[in-house]
């Protein structure tokens, strides 16, 4: 937060200094929840998004209009309309459930304003629901699980149970790492789905993972499901290795899941410790600019929604159609290694990092074990091309 | 007993009037946000009917609208049906709902009928929230507005819809204020204030309470089909009980078993979010303030307290002021 | 599916039923006597939790937290006794309702002001973030403590209640307040002191719920449904009560994830409108209702 007030103070000053007003070139609706469930989430996303304008010395040419979803979808919707309608901004950047992208998918595509969506991963939405109007610069719920099924495939390990919450994104991540997996020969011995949100002990669906004879537990959650499941896991003594989706040891609340998280193996598009000069810097800006906090993947997505924006109005595009029409042609290199957009489908195309979480020196990190390299999601009904 | 006061029809016409004239001044985030309030309206005033009058708190508002919401989607988006029976099924489905709750519920009262309509509200939001075919928790859209191209009247103009919700608004606060007058209205007041003797008179309580909310169910259900054709696009988050619990808090702030409270509680409450949240994402501890300070300066609500000021300014000392019917 | 499989889940279910039976007693402790639903007691809890995280924090031991973080949330209880629960005693089910759940909403914001958006853990103590072995089965010995903290704080109530004079005096006042008072008994202090104890449940069940679960802002509402759900299913205001309550839920819980997971979601709202349908008044309510 303090940086923001200080540039904001400082670029005031300056505003009164040259007697200038400063005239933005492109107005940004940032459409996040600063409420509710996910409002670290929405928090993390923006931070990430200033920094990426402050590092580059643009925050002159962006004007920024926050708007709360409450991660409400009528609100979200409300909220959209507000600031195409009213605001007029040339982009909206942000959505965090795909509850709320859902909502706002067929308002977006038909008024022609460009979306960068900056977390929800539902397929759909670069899948039979896709738009030239919608790119994702996040990750897709299938994106980020199929290479973990192949490599575990790999690793020799042949009796897996799943578990994920009841709803739409639980099974997409369940049901794209199924699938991997039993096309590499592993077999799916059993698995549940936990009612979403209101399953506080994972201890019976534990009892269910090792009687029904795996060898390993693969796993989505996230927020504090995740923190309730590791820790459960922990204390029943690790009977089973745990895979999952790396939402589940996301660096936002691992530490909250303490020694328990230690030996978890699962797969992101993001990890902190990725030992690249792109990411170095960037995970040192960050801390620099935000109280020594790590970045998350969620600021990673807001970063790069920043600097695919940045990289689209650098080639030219000055209004809602250039925007849109420019983004599927962003590549560059980020935090994350090499990202593009794929313009069949206006997905991100990038790395998938198989990490695990370990204790080195009394804090938890995260080794990277494998790499999958240039992950792409099919056009699955997408008919941009 | 309900009074429908020209003070009442004052503050009801006053307040659709300003709406108006701000949804057409406005930008176009006004005309949203007067959409919003007719929706919160409705279901306030549909709340007020059973909570206020009936004595009967329910936290199932939010499921009934969603349960309508949901029919008209089944009926007009998967069967093809045009929208206007479609909205009939739904507003006929939520109305079947609250019968049934309030059927089967007929014998609990206070705090136990409130956690059996939480119980029969989280069911619906369940089912909904796990049914693939009707999208699950990620919703469902390619809904249409009523089609009244043949009146002349384009409803997919944001001024227009926000009008034809003020008149939506207008035409339920009408229905509520009539069935309060008519026999059956005081009757469930009576039920209300002394259940055993209205027993003793030969009234059925069970199915009298059951009717009234299925009445309410009905007004909630009107709700579900404005906020379906508001935004097209429909998702088991309107269903949930914290829906109906913000329903609850508009009714408490605007004034309970005022009829004309809960619009006002709506248009304040839709307001004070917006500002709010314009300069802090705390807008909870505001809300929460403002609901612990209306309990306890008297619990009448604002429009409550208005009507006891007056009552009191104008009647002669010594001579109470008719107590409000919460 | 073998016995020891059994046995695991039984001590799931009992484990779950103890840590239910925590969450709620507070609730059920006063309106047994106040005749007041306090739905603040979610808020209650949340601070309970939020505090001895902090606590832990700065003494690096978590049984500091479960003493002093209750503690702390008897001192903001006894705050809101005087400035508030204490005006609403005569006012209404429907008026305490509001009033304790607009206290929800801003505790809800205080504790993002204090603690911030994410969601934060409590790590058991080293002592027990082991496994023990029973009946053949090897099981953490944290969640043996809570089925034993459940089991302590349960006989506590009971003999409080059964055998002593303060016992004597709260069973007298819930059933005929005036008699009571004109008895000789400060009903006024009495109901601090219930109060005041309940609030210190409500911390506790904070505390020594976080090493299972996770802290977050929305636990103080989400906490809410649960309880309530045991309390009226046992019968408001009453100790059996609460413990048939706690048992019921948490067993049909635990062995409906097991048995019948598609319906794992709805059984519990089944159960509520049943029993409410069959017994209108719940379980074994409390006398003098």
């Amino acid at each position: 937060m303090k940086p923001k007030f200080i540039s904001m103070a400082l670029a005031a000053a300056a505003g009164i200094g040259l007697a200038t007003p400063a005239v933005a070139d492109t107005k940004v609706g940032l459409l996040l929840p600063y409420s509710g469930t996910y409002a670290a989430l929405g928090n993390d996303i923006t931070d990430g998004f200033n920094l990426a304008l402050e590092l580059s010395g643009r925050t002159g040419e962006f004007e920024i209009v926050r708007e709360d979803t409450e991660v409400k979808p009528p609100v979200g919707l409300a909220k959209a309309r507000k600031l195409v309608l009213e605001d007029e901004v040339d982009v909206i950047v942000g959505i965090v459930s795909s509850g709320v992208l859902g909502a706002v998918r067929d308002f977006v595509d038909g008024a022609q304003v460009p979306l960068i969506v900056a977390n929800a991963g539902n397929d759909n939405a670069t899948g039979d629901a896709c738009s030239a109007y919608i790119t994702r610069v996040s990750f897709s719920n299938a994106q980020v699980n199929r290479p973990m099924g192949t490599w575990m495939a790999e690793q020799g390990i042949k009796k897996v149970y799943t578990l994920a919450p009841d709803y739409a994104a639980g099974r997409q991540m369940i049901e794209a790492f199924t699938e991997t997996y039993t096309a590499a020969g592993g077999e799916i011995v059993g698995g549940e789905y936990t009612p979403f949100g209101q399953t506080s002990d994972f201890g019976p669906y534990l009892a269910n993972a090792k009687a029904s004879g795996a060898e390993a537990i693969f796993v989505f959650y996230a927020g504090g499901e995740a923190i309730s499941f590791v820790k459960q896991y922990g204390s029943f003594g690790k009977e089973l290795p745990l895979y999952g989706s790396g939402f589940l040891t996301s660096s936002l609340y691992v530490n909250a899941q303490g020694e328990a998280a230690v030996g978890v193996t699962t797969s992101l598009h993001y990890v902190p410790t990725l030992d690249t000069p792109e990411n170095n810097a960037f995970v040192e800006a960050f801390g620099a600019a935000y109280e020594g906090r790590t970045p998350s993947e969620y600021a990673v997505h807001g970063y790069d929604a920043a600097m695919t924006l940045m990289a689209a109005v650098d080639s030219g595009a000055s209004d809602r159609e250039t925007i849109a029409a420019t983004l599927p042609q962003v590549k560059y290199v980020g935090p994350r290694g090499p990202l593009e957009i794929d313009p069949a489908t206006n997905n991100v195309v990038q790395n998938v990092y198989i990490y695990e979480t370990v204790m080195d020196g009394g804090a938890l990190t995260q080794k990277v074990v494998g790499t999958v390299e240039a992950v792409r999601d099919d056009p699955k009904g997408c008919a941009l091309q | 007993m309900f009074r429908q006061s020209p003070a009442r029809t004052l503050v009801l016409l006053a307040t659709l009037a300003g709406l108006a004239v701000y949804a057409s001044a406005g930008g176009y985030f006004a005309r949203e946000i007067v959409v919003e309030i007719a929706i919160l309206a409705i279901l306030a005033i549909s709340l007020d009917v059973v909570a206020g009058f009936g004595g009967m708190v329910s936290l199932a508002h939010g499921a009934m609208m969603g349960l309508s919401a949901y029919t008209y989607a089944i009926f007009s988006v998967k069967l093809g049906w045009p929208p206007l029976p479609s909205a009939l099924m739904g507003i006929g489905a939520s109305a079947l709902f609250g019968t049934a709750i309030g059927w089967i519920t007929g014998r609990t009262t206070g705090i136990f009928f409130i956690m059996a309509t939480l119980a029969f509200g989280q069911m619906a939001y369940t089912v909904f929230f796990k049914w693939r075919w009707l999208g699950g928790d990620d919703g469902l859209g390619g809904l249409s507005r009523f089609d009244l191209g043949w009146l002349g009247i384009k409803m997919g103009d944001s001024l227009t819809f926000a009008f034809f919700a003020l008149v939506m608004v207008l035409a339920v606060y009408a229905a509520a204020a009539w069935v309060l007058r008519t026999a059956f209205g005081r009757t469930l007041t009576g039920i209300h204030t002394n259940e055993d003797r209205m027993r003793a008179l030969g009234v059925s309580t069970v199915v009298h309470r059951a009717q009234a909310l299925g009445f309410s169910a009905m007004l909630a259900g009107v709700a579900g089909i404005i906020a379906a054709q508001h935004i097209l696009y429909i998702s088991p988050e309107m269903l949930v009980w914290t829906v109906s619990g913000e329903v609850l808090i508009v009714v408490i702030l605007g004034g309970l078993g005022t009829l004309i409270g809960p619009l006002l509680g709506a248009v304040i409450f839709v307001l004070l979010k917006h500002e709010i949240s314009a300069y802090t994402n705390h807008w909870h501890i505001v809300i929460g303030i403002l609901l612990i300070a209306t309990v306890l300066s008297g619990g009448r609500g604002i429009y409550g307290q208005v009507e006891h000021w007056l009552t009191r300014r104008t009647q002669p000392a010594g001579k109470t002021a008719e107590a409000p019917d919460a | 599916m073998d016995a020891s499989f059994w046995i695991l889940q039984f001590l799931n279910a009992a484990q779950f039923s103890m840590l239910l039976f925590l969450l709620s007693i507070g609730l059920t402790v006063i309106f047994g006597l106040l005749h007041f639903i306090n739905l603040a007691h979610g808020a209650l809890y949340m601070l309970g939790a939020y505090i001895g995280i902090s606590v832990a924090a700065a003494t690096g031991s978590f049984w500091a937290a479960l003493i002093l973080a209750p503690l702390a949330v008897m001192l903001i209880g006894a705050v809101l006794y005087f400035t508030l629960i204490d005006r609403l005693r005569g006012a209404g089910p429907m008026n305490q309702v509001l009033v304790t759940f607009g206290l929800i909403f801003v505790f809800l914001d205080l504790v993002r002001m204090g603690w911030g958006d994410v969601a934060l853990g409590l790590s058991a103590p080293p002592s027990l973030a082991v496994t023990s072995d029973i009946l053949g089965v090897k099981y953490p010995s944290y969640r043996l403590f809570i089925i034993a903290l459940g089991l302590a704080i349960m006989a506590g109530l009971w003999i409080t209640l059964a055998r002593t004079q303060i016992g004597a005096m709260i069973r007298a006042s819930v059933e005929n307040g005036p008699m009571a008072s004109a008895m000789g008994i400060n009903v006024g202090r009495l109901f601090f002191i219930v109060f005041c104890v309940g609030c210190v449940l409500a911390g506790l069940a904070g505390v020594a719920a976080a090493p299972v679960t996770s802290a977050t802002t929305g636990m103080g509402i989400s906490i809410l449904i649960p309880t309530l759900i045991v309390v009226v299913i046992g019968g408001l205001g009453s100790l059996q009560g609460a413990i048939a309550g706690s048992i019921i839920v948490g067993f049909i819980e635990t062995f409906g994830a097991v048995l019948l997971p598609g319906f794992a979601a709805v059984l519990t709202y089944i159960l509520l409108a049943a029993i409410l349908v069959l017994r209108p008044q719940g379980l074994l309510p409390a006398r003098g209702h």
